[in-house]
């Protein structure tokens, strides 16, 4: 997994790219995480995320429900055929915040 | 389905840590490429593998850190029934202990096995046969 990140005002936008399980979601917390404590509002761009699995999935509920209890946000961005997929399975799409 | 092989049999040796899961994807991706399956059955059958592996290395190998023990997958496809067996040699898993968490209790966690159960026909533990401790066989009529 590789990353990008740029911001633009209050809004940190983290360009993921790669497979994400469960050997780079410390990385992807570590990446995530201080933005979110920083109360930034976080974009999550998954279109270059070919692969996650439920490992992923817990970054972005843990994520998700670190952001609200900030009381700030993270916005899933060009979400990928495959990751949306799993997003589905797991019934998520409506908890997470889609774009 | 139209299957390009009507009978296959592959397995190979990973190590039992995190990052073996590349690796494991990548066999499992081999296998189905030779079987022609669509994309979207074949990104499910990884994805269960995957988790099905990774439940290895956080479950039976739980607080082991650089075990030299190495994990079997074994990919069969027979009378279109795909079977695919996990054997490792680390601590019993306890099937009654295996479930997933309550899909709408949401929270980080607990989802690769419901993932598994979601794709798969049948997952079943078997005490493994020596030198194997666990044999778990997952299986799905394609």
């Amino acid at each position: 997994m590789t990353y990008k990140v740029t911001e633009e005002g209050n809004i940190s936008t983290v360009h993921l790219d790669g497979e994400i399980d469960m050997d780079v979601t410390e990385k992807a917390k570590e990446i995530i995480m201080p933005l979110i404590e920083a109360k930034k509002e976080v974009h999550l761009n998954l279109k270059e995320v070919q692969y996650m699995d439920s490992s992923g999935i817990s970054v972005l509920i843990e994520s998700h429900q670190k952001a609200t209890e900030l009381g700030t946000k993270v916005t899933l961005k060009e979400i990928s055929k495959s990751v949306l997929k799993v997003i589905m399975m797991a019934k998520l799409e409506q908890i997470l915040n889609l774009d | 389905m139209n299957l390009s092989f009507s009978q296959i049999s592959e397995k190979k040796d990973f190590h039992v840590n995190s990052a073996s899961l590349k690796d494991i994807r990548s066999f499992s991706r081999d296998v189905f490429d030779k079987l022609q399956l669509n994309q979207d059955l074949k990104d499910e059958l990884v994805l269960a593998i995957a988790e099905a592996a990774q439940n290895i290395v956080k479950h039976a190998y739980k607080d082991i850190k650089d075990t030299p023990d190495k994990m079997e997958i074994k990919i069969s496809l027979k009378d279109s029934e795909l079977e695919i067996g996990f054997f490792d040699k680390g601590r019993t898993v306890d099937q009654n202990n295996v479930r997933h968490r309550k899909i709408d209790d949401v929270k980080p966690g607990g989802l690769g096995t419901f993932f598994i159960q979601q794709i798969m026909d049948a997952v079943v533990f078997k005490e493994g046969e020596k030198p194997w401790i666990n044999h778990l066989v997952l299986t799905k009529k394609l």
